[in-house]
């Protein structure tokens, strides 16, 4: 495991730390600050968070080979920043309470120099899993859509606004009992082709809820450390399902739409894709004399059951078998990523390991807010599931425990009362 | 468990450090070539050379293991000598294409054969740094790691070597010996131009000079014939994309097929005729005027399909990897939109901007 959770020790003079290391801490960062009452509130409450929970932050184990990224409350980015030890992270998440804190996968020798002199060591492989790119037909329903020219928030996933008809819109996404479920079904399918296909160990991959929609998985095999850009791009196509040749199943189609046998060696049909591809087709392996024209023929009397042509069904078998990765996260070895136990600024729940993905709930699990009552004043009429409870909000005022209000708040759907200020 | 190699291998695989042992423990001294019985040798050597890079033909017929070691060490002492790159990596090729041979068919006996299976692996471990492992419950495959796999598959640009189209299981990837030597060619092609490049010798025996300096005289003739970029106008922008290509090109290094494809199209595209196009494509290590003839008049529409096929675009450049953008590109789609704009133009746009 390459990251670990803080020991109470490394922390205990975290205090001291913050005097200790105030001058060496990068100027810029300190004369950012948050533009509205919202970001106020929200900077406050997760200052709150960071200094009872920042044992649930899990650092790396080398800090001062990462390089190290926070995004302030005036949501500016600010990167290329390195640290010695975790109370010196401390001290700074305390002292200037950012509001997403970011973490590269990459090793370096010089992490907080630009990237042409950073020296790149390796990268853990990482594997990113968003509600986005499920297209979920459940999203058009309930999801938000704001609009940028008169700010109205429309129900529902909208193309044009029905207030002004704006079309500069931007989607809020608040992710359903549904949604969990097939980004789970996602996570584990990835860990399936990662573990039969790729021989990985399942006790090196660590998933994270990415404290909003979605999931991180982290492989810390370290034999996938030294892998270039390119030749993690190639394992991405592979869980994506992109490039299969029908020729890999053991067949082509002549000019005549006919199809005939090109492996003599039917052994390895069972194994990767193409076994994946059988067997979920339910087509069957022959061995013998007559193993080709047996083969053929059961593919051919499946295209009349199913009343489509071969490629047509394998296409869609591989959309349904890949894994809704997103490719650029896995193949970009200088990005940073959000920090395990840090909190997710879209939505103020926190980026944490799911022990058991079946049983997790990001809406308890994720949570770490209290239940004290904050003043709220919402901007839609809605309803949302918090620690098994529904609670249901009227435009305007409303009374809400902390962490929906965070909610809420961060996803842009309310605004603190001033009087919580 | 200690494998020796037989006096066989080592006639075709002189490049093992077992080889290099041989000629040790012999103390064979290099000053040698300059006797008279060592003139078979150099012609030898000297002929294998001179097949690869005229005609393009390689022998593959083996005299006794220490005549192999020998022209093998002569050959690299010759192309040390004259130092002409783009030969080196032409030999280099077709020698690596050489071996390729042999290893398949010894690939093929290794599954009956323990004795020639283990010393197949050795070769493998030595050369590559990598262990390959014979599939016992599978009929004539061997397989190698995903990881290793995947960093030597990705410079190969055909469908069929994508990690998808390969059989995987428990982090193996299943290969049948063509297509396991296959993928190690260019590695072995490597092997044999670092051997070459790491030879630290103060004098070469006179005879060795005189091959060279054949050799140069050679390579001079045919290089008063223009250099690659003369083909392009001055005065007007070449795409990055197409400026690389000729850079590799004049390294003598090799093109994968999608680079070719855009070479040539592009060049049509540019209204250049096919003996000119030709005379750029000589340049490459693995060059066939017959295949490269055939390939530009079906690319051109002259045969086959009579379908004329046009430059791809800025979009599938930069998925076959072959996309070098600099400010140049800014806002084309393809590069041929480049042939019309003179740089100057370009430069004064960007200054603008």
């Amino acid at each position: 495991m390459i990251f670990s959770t803080n020991s109470k020790s490394d922390l205990k003079n975290a205090a001291d730390m913050l005097k200790e290391n105030e001058p060496t801490l990068k100027i810029d960062f300190k004369n950012s600050e948050p533009s509205n009452n919202n970001q106020l509130w929200l900077k406050k409450t997760f200052k709150k968070y960071y200094f009872k929970y920042f044992i649930n932050v899990a650092l790396p184990e080398k800090i001062n080979l990462h390089e190290f990224g926070f995004r302030y409350f005036d949501e500016k980015m600010y990167r290329h920043f390195s640290f010695n030890s975790p109370g010196e992270i401390y001290a700074f998440v305390l002292k200037f309470s950012p509001s997403d804190i970011y973490c590269s996968s990459s090793f370096y020798r010089n992490p907080s120099e630009p990237m042409d002199k950073k020296e790149w060591y390796g990268s853990e492989l990482i594997f990113d899993i968003d509600g986005k790119d499920l297209h979920l037909e459940c999203t058009l329903e309930h999801n938000y859509t704001r609009c940028h020219g008169c700010n109205l928030i429309n129900a529902g996933v909208l193309e044009k606004c029905s207030n002004c008809n704006g079309s500069r819109l931007n989607v809020i996404e608040i992710p359903c009992k549904n949604c969990i479920f097939f980004l789970k079904k996602e996570v584990k399918k990835l860990i399936n082709l990662l573990v039969e296909d790729f021989g990985i160990d399942s006790k090196t991959i660590s998933v994270y809820f990415s404290g909003n929609n979605g999931f991180h998985l982290h492989v810390a095999d370290k034999d996938y450390l030294p892998l270039l850009s390119v030749e993690r791009a190639e394992i991405s196509s592979y869980l994506l399902g992109k490039g299969f040749k029908l020729e890999t199943l053991g067949l082509k189609i002549n000019n005549d739409k006919k199809f005939i046998p090109i492996l003599k060696n039917k052994q390895l049909l069972d194994c990767g894709w193409r076994g994946r591809i059988l067997k979920n087709l339910k087509i069957n392996f022959y061995s013998g004399k007559n193993a080709d024209n047996n083969f053929i023929k059961q593919i051919e009397k499946l295209e009349t059951i199913w009343n489509c042509d071969f490629q047509q069904k394998v296409a869609k078998t591989i959309e349904d078998l890949s894994v809704k990765i997103d490719p650029m996260v896995t193949m970009d070895i200088h990005r940073i990523f959000r920090l395990a136990g840090s909190l997710n600024s879209k939505s103020g729940f926190a980026k944490i390991l799911c022990n058991d993905v079946d049983s997790f709930d990001p809406f308890k699990d994720a949570c770490f807010f209290d239940k004290s009552t904050i003043e709220i004043v919402s901007k839609i009429d809605t309803s949302i599931f918090f620690k098994g409870k529904k609670y249901n909000l009227n435009k305007g005022s409303n009374s809400v425990p902390e962490y929906v209000a965070v909610y809420l708040i961060s996803k842009g759907l309310a605004d603190i009362n001033l009087k919580e200020i | 468990m200690s494998i020796k190699l037989g006096t066989n291998d080592l006639a075709k695989y002189p490049f093992l450090n077992e080889a290099s042992t041989y000629v040790k423990e012999t103390h064979f001294d290099l000053q040698e070539f300059d006797r008279t019985e060592m003139e078979f040798i150099l012609n030898r050597s000297f002929n294998k050379i001179d097949n690869f890079i005229k005609n393009g033909e390689t022998n593959y017929k083996l005299e006794k293991f220490e005549i192999e070691i020998l022209t093998f060490l002569a050959s690299l002492l010759i192309l040390k000598s004259a130092s002409i790159d783009i030969i080196t990596k032409k030999f280099a090729l077709f020698e690596s294409m050489r071996f390729e041979k042999y290893l398949v068919e010894d690939l093929k006996n290794s599954f009956k054969d323990e004795k020639k299976r283990l010393i197949l692996l050795k070769i493998f471990n030595e050369i590559f740094k990598i262990d390959i492992f014979c599939e016992t419950i599978v009929n004539e495959f061997y397989k190698i790691r995903v990881i290793d796999y995947i960093h030597r598959s990705i410079v190969f640009h055909e469908e069929e070597w994508k990690l998808i189209n390969r059989t995987v299981k428990n982090g193996f990837v299943y290969l049948n010996v063509n297509e396991i030597v296959r993928l190690f060619r260019n590695e072995l092609s490597l092997l044999i131009i670092d051997k070459i490049k790491n030879m630290k010798l103060v004098t070469f025996p006179d005879k060795v000079l005189k091959k060279s300096q054949n050799l140069k005289i050679y390579w001079d003739s045919i290089n008063k014939r223009s250099k690659v970029s003369d083909h392009v106008n001055k005065n007007r922008t070449t795409p990055p994309c197409i400026d690389h290509i000729y850079k590799v090109l004049n390294n003598g290094e090799n093109l994968p097929h999608s680079a070719r494809l855009l070479l040539a199209t592009f060049l049509l595209f540019s209204e250049k005729n096919i003996e000119e196009i030709i005379e750029i494509f000589k340049k490459l290590p693995d060059y066939n005027e017959q295949i490269t003839r055939y390939q530009l008049e079906h690319l051109s529409g002259k045969k086959g399909s009579s379908k004329k096929y046009f430059v791809p675009s800025c979009e599938k450049i930069k998925l076959q990897n072959l996309c070098h953008e600099t400010f140049v590109c800014k806002g084309i789609i393809n590069p041929i939109q480049l042939l019309g704009k003179r740089r100057d133009e370009i430069e004064k746009e960007e200054g603008k901007g």
